[in-house]
């Protein structure tokens, strides 16, 4: 499912959430959708749910899907702890909205996932507990099969096997049925390997959207004697330095050259990689590190 | 189970040479799909692709049209070439420059390995 | 049609067991009574004339404020959420009109097995009309207090407007301190007025909530 975000904002009374987004996802991939607490996620992805009326363009396939039938149709949005889990029901009453009002809903499937989540069928959502009803919220989000599934800090409250659970289910269940999954989390490191494309945002603008193997390639943690490390960085994207003594660590973002390899060992200046997380951590800094 | 640094696609495309070096995969074997390859290794399906994808522009995997991927007749003598390109500047310098730093005197180091000749192997 | 399906399956056999189970109790508490005191006024009028129009509201606020939500989440467009709800008013007041004609029934046939005396009772369509309003303006007030926060008090006024007029005809539902006499005046036309009620109270639903954004759950 294509998805083209066209100028979109979103405000609530003075706050501005999103602000004038726009970008656009070729679909058909698993994406993650990474920001800071406020950086906007959740406005973005209620506004491409049409859960909210978006100021700006927001379309899915090539039609605007805010009150659009056909194009809600093909979307699932699961925010936190499950949008369609409503506390006094049981869980069981959950899942009959599903295969009542989805057409693409696999009932056996959600039942299969209520059982891997050890969730009691008969239990009323206000009685699980926060991990318990992530994992209603990823049974809901995955047995919709909605060409465009979105889940949004669907690990919160997860123990550390509920989440690799999730993690190893939410990969088969693409691989056998492939469609644009967009994941929203801060636990980047654990999720980071299950992602194709990176959207980053932060104070409701994008930031950088690449696909996660290609960001990993572009940071380079440039090690060595401190003046040699500025010389080497003079006119580099530096996103963070740190010094220990005459030893100066900096975070350079974009590809080096032949040319600059050659300098960096003649300088004897070591160079390695730097994690997504910590990628993530610096270009989503307000103060202190440069654009 | 990867370092999330370098890409993860040169990580498995590493793994696989390094298993068709030691004999873990033999010519002609098929190796697991890209499908399995993700779910095994927790990664992205596409990830997977491309390392497979890198693997058969090197020639150390070839393509069977709807069965799947196979280790090239010659991908081991390939990688082992290859590697012995490579081996005094990679494997053999550090060592020396890591013996002389902590002072173990080469020649130590050279007794030792005819130990391991004089053993009949590795 | 899918969402008219579900809420017709489950809220209407929700809402039928629940006055089910208020009639049995009714009777029961009118043969408790019965030991006391002389039985003058039926019990079963003050379930369908007092209980039933806040039951309904209840079930109007719930079909909006839990409900809704539900539908937008799995895919729905409010829309299509209102016109099902919108249908759904006219059977559930109807299904609950039916459940509260044949209380009556059951309830006179005791009545007149025990000697009891009962107190005077609105037409059916009375019934009809006041269960028909109370739902949609439960409707109004959740969508108001959805959309607007607190801003939603200000439709108080107006659902109180509508509800009020519904009451006036039916006995037992309490008495009304100005305009005990406006039926009277208003003679058939007073069922014209209720229509009116429903109609406000659905517009205004259907104005409010057509866009109205799906909020977080706490």
């Amino acid at each position: 499912m294509r998805v083209e975000v066209q100028g979109l904002t979103v405000r609530y009374g003075d706050v501005t959430a999103i602000d004038d987004m726009s970008f656009s996802l070729s679909g058909n991939k698993i994406y993650g959708l990474l920001g800071r607490n406020g950086s906007g996620k959740t406005s973005l992805m209620s506004a491409l749910a049409g859960y909210r009326r978006p100021s700006g363009s927001v379309q899915l396939d090539g039609v605007p899907v805010f009150e659009n039938a056909a194009a809600m149709r093909q979307v699932c949005l699961v925010r936190h702890s499950a949008d369609a889990a409503d506390k006094g029901d049981k869980v069981s009453y959950v899942l009959e909205y599903g295969a009542a009002w989805r057409d693409t809903w696999d009932n056996d499937y959600a039942l299969e996932l209520v059982d891997l989540f050890k969730i009691g069928l008969k239990t009323k959502v206000g009685e699980l507990s926060l991990g318990q009803r992530s994992a209603l919220g990823v049974v809901i989000g995955l047995a919709s099969r909605s060409p465009l599934t979105m889940l949004d800090e669907s690990h919160l409250g997860m123990d550390t096997p509920t989440r690799y659970a999730f993690y190893d289910t939410l990969l088969n269940d693409f691989m056998a049925h492939p469609r644009t999954i967009i994941i929203s989390t801060h636990l980047i490191e654990e999720l980071s390997s299950l992602l194709e494309e990176v959207v980053i945002i932060d104070g409701g603008r994008l930031v950088l959207q690449e696909e996660a193997d290609v960001l990993r390639s572009r940071g380079t943690e440039v090690t060595g004697n401190a003046s040699d490390v500025d010389e080497f960085t003079v006119g580099m994207t530096v996103l963070g330095e740190k010094s220990l003594g005459r030893t100066k660590a900096a975070m350079v973002y974009g590809a080096l050259d032949d040319e600059q390899l050659v300098r960096a060992r003649q300088l004897g200046l070591e160079l390695g990689p730097i994690a997504l997380q910590d990628l993530f951590v610096h270009l989503t800094e307000p103060v202190g590190g440069k654009r | 189970m990867f370092d999330d640094r370098s890409p993860i696609y040169r990580q498995i495309a590493d793994r696989i040479k390094a298993d068709v070096l030691s004999g873990a995969l033999k010519a002609d074997e098929q190796v697991m799909s890209t499908n399995q390859y993700a779910s095994y290794y927790r990664i992205n399906p596409a990830t997977a692709a491309k390392a497979f994808q890198q693997l058969v522009d090197e020639q150390v995997l070839y393509k069977k049209r709807g069965i799947g991927m196979f280790v090239s007749t010659r991908a081991r003598d390939m990688l082992r070439e290859q590697g012995r390109e490579t081996f005094f500047g990679e494997v053999v310098d550090p060592m020396v420059a890591e013996a002389r730093a902590i002072g173990i005197p080469l020649a130590e180091v050279i007794r030792r390995i005819e130990q391991h000749e004089n053993n009949g192997g590795v | 049609m899918k969402i008219f399906r579900h809420l017709a399956l489950t809220l209407t056999a929700f809402c039928a067991m629940v006055a089910g189970g208020s009639f049995v109790f009714a009777v029961a508490l009118t043969f408790v009574v019965s030991a006391f005191r002389d039985v003058e006024i039926s019990a079963w009028n003050i379930v369908a004339s007092q209980v039933g129009p806040w039951f309904l509201l209840f079930i109007g606020v719930y079909a909006i404020h839990n409900v809704l939500p539900i539908a937008v989440a799995h895919g729905r467009t409010r829309r299509e959420f209102l016109v099902a709800a919108s249908a759904f008013s006219v059977v559930l007041a109807l299904v609950m009109t039916a459940v509260e004609w044949l209380g009556f029934l059951v309830e006179g046939g005791i009545y007149s097995l025990m000697g009891w005396g009962a107190d005077e009772r609105a037409t059916q369509f009375a019934y009809l009309l006041m269960y028909l309003v109370w739902f949609t303006v439960g409707m109004l007030c959740a969508a108001a207090f959805d959309r607007f926060g607190g801003g939603g008090i200000f439709v108080l006024p107006v659902a109180l407007a509508l509800v009020v007029a519904t009451r006036v005809q039916v006995p037992g539902s309490g008495n009304l301190p100005f305009v005990t006499s406006l039926p009277y005046l208003l003679g058939a036309g007073w069922y014209v007025a209720l229509a009116v009620s429903f109609g406000v109270a659905l517009a205004g639903t259907w104005a409010i909530a057509r866009e109205m954004p799906i909020r977080v759950r706490a």
